[in-house]
C-alpha cells in the first residue's frame, strides 16, 4: 500500500486549539467571548434573546429545530447560532423580517397535526410549544397532512405520547449523555419519526430526567399525569435529603401535598430517588406535650446523642452546642468514619477539604474511581462520570472488588482487587500517580521501600494493570480520583486517607471524596464526634433509649427534611439551603435546645453561626440565594472556602493484608435506595429486601435462591430471602440496609464482612 | 435518445426543446445520459438541477417523484423541523397538483416551505432539494398551469416509469470505499459512538485503520474547504473504533449477520490484507462461507508487515482483524502459500475466488550495477517485513542487529518509503537519507505534510532533484553511490517544466544500506499460465474497474494486484464492490451491478464535489482542529504511535465543522 496521488492538495492545518479571545457585536451590543463560545451562549451571556426548541443548555447543541438561526453581516445565509462558533469582529443580528419569516414557518411545521389537547396537557402553561405559537404568532394550522395512529406507551416511571412528540432529541441526548442509561434513542422515520425505548424492560427511574427536559407533553411522569394543572402548584426550592450530593430542586405543592419534584432542568439533573421519592414526610403530627416532657427529661438523663447524617447543618450546630454545654457524647456512626479520613487526609493534603466537586470531575479526561459502587452510592457522582466519558472520551478506571455491568458503558478498565487489600491497592496507585513527582523524603521512602511485588500479589492488582493505566493518561490533562465509602471505615482508614492526601497534594489528580450519607460533610465539619456511645443514648433518628424520630413511631415525632428548613452541606462543599414544603405541626430539636439552655427563635438562626473556622461563611439563612444564572452558574446558598492546615507526612509500614476467603457481603443499597427515607416512599417501596449474590456466592454460602436466612452484621440482626443475581459474578452478595428503620443510621464498619449465616 | 434536451445542472442553463439536433447547445456535465449501456435515461434530476433527455417526460410527475425519493430519504432521517415537516409538505402540494386537484395557492405554499427548507434544514439534502422542483416550476410553468386550470392529471400521473435515486455526499463519492461520512461525523457529534462505527462499517471494516493511515482523499471533496479549511474526516473514524474498543462492546455490525447459507456455497480469498478481509466481512454478513488463505504467519498484509507500529499499532489494526476473523462465516488458514497449482485447485472448489495478494515485489531502482545479492542492498518490503515482523509479533530478530549506527540510503517519495526511513531512525541508523527525483512540493503531496514533517524532525536528511546513476561495492557489499542531481527547468513555451540532469552535479555517498522504496510489483507467480488472464500494461490483473472479475468467469481481483500499488481505502472499496458482485454471482451466476452502484458510478463520472461553489449558511473561518502528536524526543527511538488522535472535546469541536453534504439525485428510466 502506497503512493497516493494527492490532488487537490490539503490546506494545512490552521492550529489553532487553543481558545482565543475574541470580540463580536451582537443586534449592536459589543460582546466578549472566546473562540470556543457559540453564538448563543455568547447572546444569552449578554443577556440577548434568541428563541430555541431543541437548545438544553446541560448537553451539547443539538441542532434539530433549527429555530435560533442568525445573520452574520457579510455572509450569505442563516446561520444556526446553538452550534455555530464564531471569528472575532463578527457582526451578527439575530432578529430580522427574513429570519423571523423563517421561524414563524418552523413554528407552522411544528404545528403540523399537533393535538389540539392543551385543554387536558400536562405540559398546558409550560408548554414551550404553546408558548412559542404564541410567540410567532401562529394562529392557525396553515398545514396539515395525513394523519396516523400513534398510541400512548407507559414506560412505568414515565409516559411517551407520540403524538405529542416534536422530536426535539432532548430526552435522547439526557439519557445518553447525563444519566448514561442509554435507553432511548431516535427512531428516524422522517415524518414517523419517535423516541424509542430500547430497555422497556427495565423500569428505569431516571428515564425522570429524560422527561423533566421535554418541552411539550410528550414524556412526562405516569404517577403525575392527570393530577394537577401546572400553574396550580407552588414550587418550594430545596436541598435533596437523600445523599450527599444535595441536588437542587423544587417541591411542587398544592393544598399540603407534594405533587411532584421539578428542578432547573436547563442546568441540572436528579437521579430517580430525588425525582420520584418525594413523600416521606412525617404526617399529622401535633405538639404531643407528654411526649415533649418525656424527651427532656431523658435529655436530662442521657449522655450520648447517636443521629443520623439526616439532620441539617443547623441541627447539628444544635448538637454540637449541646455536647459543648452538656458534655453529650456525640455519635454519628455514618460520619465518623469520614470524619477522621477527612481530618487524615488533610494533615497530608495540606487543606481540610478535598479540591474536585461534580463540575472539575465531569470535565475530567482521566477518572479513577476506587472504594465505591459508585452507581449505587452515588448516582450524581456516576451521571459526572458519564459526562466526561460521553465529552471529553475520559479513560475510566473502576478499581472494585465487584465488577459492575450497570456502568461498563462508561468504565474503559475495570481493575478488580481482593476484599480487604485497600490499603495496599490505595499504595501501589500513589507509588503509580506519583512517580516522577517531586515528593517530601519521608514519603519518596516510604514509596521506595513499597513491597510492590508482594502487595501485587496479595491484592491481585497487577503491575501491568497500573502501567496500562498510567499508560492510558499519558499525555492527558485533568484528573479526578473519586474515593467511596468502602475506605472511611476500613481498618486502615487513616493511612489510606494519608495515602490519598499525599495524591491531592503532589499528583495531577484532583481527589473527590463522595461523603458516604446526606449531610456527613456538613456534621464532619461541624461536631467533634465520638466513637462510642455511654449508658443512656438519645438516638435521633437513630436508635437509642429515646427515640426522636421523623419516621412516625419514636418516643418523640421530629419533621422529616422536607418539612424543615436550614441548610445542607453537598458534595460540592456547598452550603445549600432547602425549605418548608409541607407543614409540621409537632416538636422540633430547637424546641428541645431552647428549654435545655440554647436560645433561637428558629433553627435557622443557627445558620450564621456555623463554625468559620471549618469554612462556613457568617450569612442569614434569608440571605442565602437559589438559582442558576442565565448561563448555568450555580448559586446555592455558598460554597465553603477551604482552610490550610498543618501538614504532617510520616507513613506507617503497610499492614499485612488480610485474607477474606468464602462468602462475603457487601453492605451495598441497590439504585434509588438510600437509606430509611427513600424506602418509605411509594415510588420505591419495596416488599422484599434480598441478599442479591451470584451461583458461586451461593455455593461458598451454601445457601440456594429464596432460601430464607438471617445474618448478624454490626450488631444487628437481618432476616433476609436470598436471591441469585446473574448479572453477578464471585463470592460477593449486595447486602442491603435501607429498609432497617432507624438501625440503618448504625452502620459503621468497614462495608465487607464474612457471611456467618444463624441457624 | 441520446443528448440532453433541457439542463439547469450546476448553473448552465441548455433549453433545445425548440430546436433541430444539429444545433443542440452541448451540456459541461458527464449527465448520465444512458443510465447503461442498454439503457437510456428520460430525466436527471438532483442536488443542483435538472437535466432532461427525452421529449416526453412528465415534469410535474418528475418533481413529484423526486419530493418522494426525499421522503424516503427523510424516514431515514427527519432529524430536523423543516426536513421532518417540510417534506412531507412538499410531497403532499406536488402529488396534489399532479393529480389535477391543485390551486395557485399549493404553488405558494410550495415556494414558502421550499425557502424555509433551503435556509434552515440541517443537511444539504433539505436545503437542496427544491432546488430542482423550483428549477422545474418556474422553466414548466405552463405545465403547472395547465394542470390548475384545467384540474387534470399529469400526463403521465399513471404511468410506468422507473425512478432510481441515490443519496451521496462529496466525501462520500470521493471515498473509494464510499464511506457515508456525515453518517459517522454524526455519531460523534451525537455522542452515539456505536452508531458512528456501525455507519463507518456499512462499507468500510478497517474503522481503527483508515481513521489513522488513510490518506483521506475525502478531505479534498469537503465542501468545507469552500469555506475555510476541510474537516479532519479521517481521524474522526477513530472515535467510534476506540469507543467500542475501550469499553470491550460487542462488534457493532452495520446490520446483524445474516444466518449460514446451508447451499453449500463458498468464496476463496486469497491473500489476508485489507482488500481480502474487507471481501470477507461483506461476503460473512450475508452469510456466505469464505476461507481466506494467507501466505505470512500474520493476518492484516502490508498494514500489518509494512506500515510500522508508531503509525498503526498492531492492537488496534488486529481489532479490525478480528472483526473480521470473528465472523462466523470466516475462516482463516495463515502460512498458506498458494502457487499455480493450489490455486488451481481452490479455484476448481470454490464457486468463487478473488484474488487480492497485492505487490509485494521491491521495484528496481534502476541504477547501473544494481544486484540483489550484493550485502546492503534490501527491497522496502522486505526490510519492512523484518522490522514489523519483530516489532509487532516477536517474529525473526530486530532489524536493529543490521541497521545500528549505519548509513541508510533510501530511494524513493511515498509512504513506503517514508516507512523506511522512520524505521531506519527508530533502529538506531547513523545516518538516513532519502533521495527523491522531485522536489519537497510533490513529496508531501505524495505522502502527507506531517509525514514528511516527522521524517525530518526526526533527523531524515532529504535530498531532493537526485537520483542513483550507480551503485558501488566491494566484496559483495555495498559501499557507495554515484548520485545525479536534476534541476526543474520551466518550459519557456508554457509547457510542463522538465526535469534536467544538472552537469557537473554529481557527487558520491558513502552508504552500508541501499533501500528501493520506488514502487512494487505484484508477484504474479501463482497465476496459472494456462489461464491466459488479461494484464494491465503495469503487470496487474485487468478487470473492468466496475464488477472486478478478471477475464476468467468466477475469477476476481481486488486492492493492489488489481490496481497496482495503490491505498488501503482503495484496496477496500474495490473489495466491497467485488465482494456485492460475487453475492450475485453466486445466487444467478450473473455478473451484475446494483442500481446503487450504477448510480453511484454515475455520480463519480458526473463528480459530485463543486470545487467553485459558494457555500451560504455556515460560519467561515472556524479553525479546524488537529490532534495532538508526540513530540520528537518522545517519538524517535520508540514505537509509541505518533498521533495521539483527538480528544472528546476537539472531536466533538470538529464533528459540528460537518455541513452535512447530503444530496440525493434521481435518474428516470
Amino acid at each position: 500500500m502506497l503512493l497516493y496521488i494527492n490532488g487537490g492538495g490539503i490546506i494545512m492545518d490552521i492550529k489553532q486549539n487553543k481558545s482565543q479571545k475574541i470580540n463580536v457585536t451582537i443586534d449592536g451590543k459589543v460582546c466578549e467571548a472566546t473562540t470556543d463560545d457559540t453564538i448563543l451562549r455568547i447572546a444569552r451571556n449578554n443577556g440577548i434573546y434568541i428563541p430555541t426548541m431543541c437548545y438544553l443548555t446541560k448537553v451539547e447543541p443539538i441542532a434539530s429545530c433549527r429555530m435560533c438561526v442568525v445573520e452574520v453581516e457579510g455572509i450569505e445565509g442563516a446561520i444556526l447560532s446553538c452550534q455555530s462558533r464564531t471569528t472575532d469582529g463578527a457582526v451578527i443580528n439575530t432578529k430580522s423580517k427574513y429570519i423571523d419569516k423563517q421561524r414563524q414557518n418552523i413554528m407552522k411545521l411544528y404545528n403540523v397535526n399537533h393535538p389540539l389537547e392543551c385543554g387536558v396537557c400536562d405540559k398546558s402553561g409550560e408548554c414551550e410549544l404553546q408558548n412559542k405559537t404564541l410567540e410567532f404568532n401562529v394562529n392557525a394550522q396553515s398545514f396539515t397532512t395525513k394523519d396516523m395512529f400513534r398510541p400512548v406507551e407507559n414506560w412505568g416511571f414515565v409516559s411517551y405520547d407520540p403524538a405529542l412528540c416534536i422530536m426535539c432529541e432532548k430526552c435522547v441526548r439526557v439519557a445518553n449523555e447525563i444519566t448514561g442509561n442509554e435507553a432511548l434513542q431516535i427512531n428516524t422515520g422522517g415524518y414517523k419519526s419517535r423516541i424509542l425505548n430500547v430497555k422497556k424492560d427495565f423500569n428505569d427511574s431516571s428515564l425522570g430526567e429524560s422527561a423533566a427536559v421535554c418541552p411539550v407533553g410528550a414524556l412526562v411522569s405516569t404517577n403525575f399525569k392527570y393530577t394537577s394543572k401546572a400553574w396550580e402548584l407552588d414550587k418550594i426550592p430545596a436541598t435533596c435529603a437523600h445523599c450527599s450530593s444535595g441536588c437542587s430542586l423544587y417541591y411542587e405543592v398544592k393544598n399540603d401535598k407534594i405533587y411532584r419534584v421539578t428542578n432547573d432542568f436547563e442546568f441540572s439533573s436528579l437521579c430517580g430517588a430525588g425525582r420520584f421519592g418525594f413523600d416521606f414526610a412525617n404526617e399529622n403530627v401535633n405538639k404531643d406535650t407528654q411526649a415533649f416532657t418525656n424527651a427532656i427529661t431523658a435529655f436530662k438523663e442521657a449522655d450520648t446523642i447517636r443521629f443520623s447524617a439526616i439532620i441539617t447543618n443547623e441541627e447539628a450546630l444544635i448538637l454540637q452546642k449541646f455536647k459543648e454545654k452538656y458534655k453529650y457524647r456525640l455519635v454519628c456512626d455514618e460520619a465518623y468514619g469520614y470524619q477522621t479520613f477527612l481530618k487524615a487526609f488533610g494533615n497530608v493534603s495540606g487543606e481540610n477539604l478535598y479540591n474536585a466537586n461534580l463540575k472539575s470531575l465531569s470535565n475530567s479526561k482521566g477518572i479513577i474511581v476506587l472504594g465505591s459502587r459508585i452507581n449505587d452510592d452515588n448516582p450524581m457522582v456516576k451521571y459526572h462520570i458519564t459526562m466526561a466519558s460521553k465529552r471529553n472520551s475520559a479513560r475510566v478506571a473502576y478499581m472494585h472488588p465487584i465488577e459492575d455491568g450497570n456502568i461498563s458503558n462508561i468504565v474503559t478498565q475495570f481493575i478488580k482487587y481482593e476484599v480487604g487489600s485497600e490499603e495496599g491497592v490505595t499504595a501501589l496507585l500513589a507509588n503509580a500517580l506519583l512517580q516522577n513527582k517531586e515528593l517530601p523524603g519521608s514519603l519518596r521512602d516510604f514509596l521506595n521501600d513499597l513491597d510492590i511485588g508482594n502487595i501485587s500479589a496479595e491484592s491481585n492488582v497487577g503491575e501491568e494493570e497500573l502501567s496500562m493505566l498510567m499508560q492510558s493518561l499519558d499525555k492527558k490533562e485533568g484528573f479526578t480520583l473519586v474515593v467511596g465509602s468502602d475506605l472511611y471505615n476500613h481498618p486502615r482508614a487513616v493511612q489510606i486517607a494519608k495515602l490519598i492526601g499525599a495524591i491531592q497534594k503532589y499528583s495531577d489528580f484532583d481527589v473527590l471524596l463522595v461523603p458516604p450519607a446526606t449531610n456527613a460533610l456538613g456534621i464532619a465539619l461541624i461536631c467533634t464526634l465520638d466513637d462510642e456511645v455511654g449508658k443512656y443514648t438519645i438516638g435521633y433518628n437513630a436508635v437509642g433509649d429515646f427515640e426522636l424520630s421523623c419516621l412516625g413511631n419514636g418516643d418523640l415525632d421530629m419533621p422529616a427534611l422536607n418539612q424543615q428548613e436550614g441548610t445542607l452541606t453537598t458534595i460540592d462543599k456547598r452550603v445549600a439551603p432547602t425549605n418548608v414544603a409541607l407543614s409540621y405541626n409537632g416538636y422540633t430539636l430547637n424546641d428541645i435546645a431552647n428549654t435545655l439552655g440554647l436560645n433561637a427563635k428558629y433553627t435557622i438562626d443557627y445558620t450564621s453561626m456555623l463554625p468559620s473556622k471549618s469554612g462556613f461563611k457568617v450569612m442569614d439563612f434569608d440571605e442565602l440565594p437559589f438559582n442558576f444564572d442565565m448561563v448555568g452558574v450555580e448559586h446555592r446558598g455558598y460554597l465553603l472556602s477551604t482552610k490550610s492546615i498543618k501538614n504532617i507526612d510520616t507513613f506507617e509500614e503497610i499492614d499485612e493484608i488480610p485474607t477474606y476467603d468464602g462468602a462475603i457481603i457487601y453492605r451495598c443499597n441497590e439504585a434509588n435506595q438510600f437509606n430509611m427515607l427513600t424506602n418509605r416512599t411509594k415510588a420505591f417501596d419495596q416488599n422484599e429486601v434480598c441478599l442479591k449474590g451470584s451461583a458461586q456466592f451461593a455455593n461458598a454460602a451454601k445457601v440456594k435462591d429464596g432460601d430464607e436466612i438471617s445474618y448478624v452484621v454490626d450488631g444487628i440482626r437481618y432476616k433476609r430471602k436470598f436471591k441469585l443475581d446473574s448479572s453477578l459474578k464471585g463470592t460477593i452478595a449486595l447486602h442491603p440496609n435501607y429498609d432497617i428503620r432507624l438501625s440503618s443510621a448504625l452502620v459503621s464498619s468497614y462495608r465487607f464482612s464474612h457471611l456467618t449465616l444463624e441457624q | 435518445m441520446a443528448g440532453v434536451l433541457f439542463s439547469t445542472w450546476r448553473g448552465e442553463f441548455i433549453d433545445n426543446r425548440n430546436k433541430v439536433i444539429d444545433e443542440w447547445t452541448p451540456s459541461a456535465f458527464a449527465l448520465p445520459e444512458n443510465y447503461t449501456a442498454h439503457k437510456a435515461s428520460k430525466a436527471f434530476i438532483g442536488w443542483d438541477g435538472v437535466a432532461l433527455f427525452d421529449n416526453d417526460i412528465d415534469v410535474v410527475r418528475l418533481a413529484k417523484e423526486y419530493a418522494a425519493q426525499y421522503q424516503v430519504y427523510s424516514e431515514a432521517c427527519g432529524r430536523c423541523a423543516p426536513g421532518r415537516w417540510g417534506g412531507r409538505i412538499l410531497y403532499d402540494l406536488l402529488d396534489k397538483i399532479a393529480r389535477g386537484e391543485g390551486s395557485y395557492n399549493d404553488i405558494d405554499h410550495l415556494k414558502e416551505v421550499s425557502e424555509t427548507m433551503m435556509v434552515t434544514s440541517k443537511c444539504e439534502i433539505g436545503r437542496t432539494v427544491p432546488k430542482p422542483i423550483l428549477d422545474l416550476m418556474e422553466h414548466f410553468n405552463d405545465v403547472f398551469s395547465d394542470l390548475i386550470d384545467n384540474h387534470k392529471p399529469s400526463k403521465h400521473y399513471n404511468a410506468e416509469v422507473n425512478y432510481i435515486a441515490k443519496v451521496t455526499a462529496p466525501c462520500t463519492d470521493m471515498c473509494p470505499a464510499h464511506v457515508d461520512i456525515p453518517a459517522y461525523i454524526e455519531g460523534v457529534r451525537d455522542l452515539q459512538f456505536s452508531d458512528s462505527l456501525s455507519a463507518t462499517r456499512q462499507t468500510m471494516p478497517l474503522a481503527h485503520t483508515c481513521g489513522r493511515v488513510c490518506p483521506h482523499p475525502c478531505e479534498d471533496a469537503c465542501r468545507r474547504a469552500n469555506l475555510d479549511s476541510p474537516v479532519s474526516i479521517m481521524e474522526l473514524k477513530r472515535l467510534g473504533a476506540d469507543y467500542e474498543t475501550d469499553h470491550a462492546l460487542p462488534w457493532q455490525h452495520p446490520y446483524d449477520p445474516k444466518p449460514l447459507r446451508n447451499d453449500g456455497k463458498k468464496v476463496a480469498i486469497i491473500g489476508a490484507g485489507p482488500a481480502g478481509l474487507t471481501a470477507a466481512y461483506y461476503l460473512a454478513l450475508e452469510g456466505i462461507k469464505v476461507d481466506i488463505f494467507e501466505e505470512l504467519p500474520v493476518l492484516g498484509g502490508e498494514v500489518a508487515v509494512g506500515v510500522p507500529q508508531y503509525r498503526m499499532p498492531i492492537e488496534k489494526y488486529n481489532k479490525d482483524i478480528e472483526l473480521v476473523t470473528s465472523m462466523e462465516a470466516v475462516t482463516v488458514y495463515t502460512n498458506h502459500r498458494v502457487d499455480a497449482v493450489r490455486l488451481k485447485e481452490i479455484e476448481a472448489e470454490y464457486d468463487a475466488t478473488l484474488l487480492a495478494f497485492g505487490t509485494r515485489l521491491s521495484k528496481k531502482v534502476g541504477a547501473e550495477n544494481e544486484k540483489h545479492d550484493v550485502e546492503g542492498y534490501w527491497g522496502a518490503i522486505s526490510m519492512l517485513d523484518k522490522v514489523n515482523l519483530w516489532h509487532k509479533y516477536r517474529i525473526g530478530s530486530p532489524a536493529e542487529e543490521d541497521l545500528k549506527d549505519k548509513v541508510v540510503v533510501c530511494v524513493g517519495g511515498g509512504f513506503t518509503s517514508m516507512d523506511v526511513v522512520r524505521c531506519s531512525i527508530r533502529e538506531g541508523a547513523k545516518k538516513v537519507i532519502m533521495l527523491y527525483r522531485r522536489d519537497e512540493k510533490t513529496i508531501i503531496g505524495n505522502t502527507t505534510y506531517e509525514e514528511y514533517h516527522e521524517a525530518v524532525e526526526e533527523g531524515v536528511e532529504f535530498i531532493f532533484h537526485s537520483a542513483v546513476e550507480r551503485i558501488y561495492d566491494e566484496n559483495g557489499k555495498i559501499t557507495k553511490l554515484l548520485v545525479n542531481r536534476f534541476e526543474l527547468v520551466p518550459d519557456p513555451n508554457g509547457g510542463r517544466a522538465q526535469l534536467l540532469k544538472v552537469e557537473d552535479g554529481d557527487f558520491e555517498i558513502e552508504c552500508d544500506y541501499l533501500i528501493p522504496a520506488v514502487s512494487q510489483a505484484a508477484d504474479l507467480q501463482l497465476l496459472p499460465s494456462e489461464w491466459e488472464l488479461a494484464m494491465t500494461s503495469w503487470g496487474t490483473l485487468l478487470t473492468n474497474g466496475k464488477d472486478y472479475m478478471t477475464s476468467r468467469e468466477g475469477l476476481f481481483a481486488a486492492g493492489d494486484c488489481e490496481y497496482g500499488p495503490m491505498t488501503i481505502v482503495n484496496a477496500v472499496g474495490q473489495a466491497k464492490r467485488a465482494a456485492s458482485v460475487m453475492v450475485r454471482y453466486l445466487d444467478t451466476g450473473k455478473i451484475s451491478l446494483s442500481n446503487d452502484e450504477i448510480m453511484e458510478d454515475h455520480l463519480k463520472a458526473l463528480k459530485v464535489y463543486d470545487k467553485k461553489e459558494k457555500v451560504s449558511g455556515w460560519m467561515p473561518g472556524i479553525a479546524r482542529k488537529s490532534s495532538e502528536k508526540l513530540g520528537v524526543d518522545e517519538r524517535k527511538d520508540n514505537n509509541k504511535e505518533v498521533n495521539l488522535g483527538f480528544t472528546g472535546e476537539e472531536a466533538l469541536r470538529e464533528a459540528e465543522r460537518c455541513m452535512r453534504c447530503y444530496y440525493i439525485s434521481m435518474v428516470a428510466v
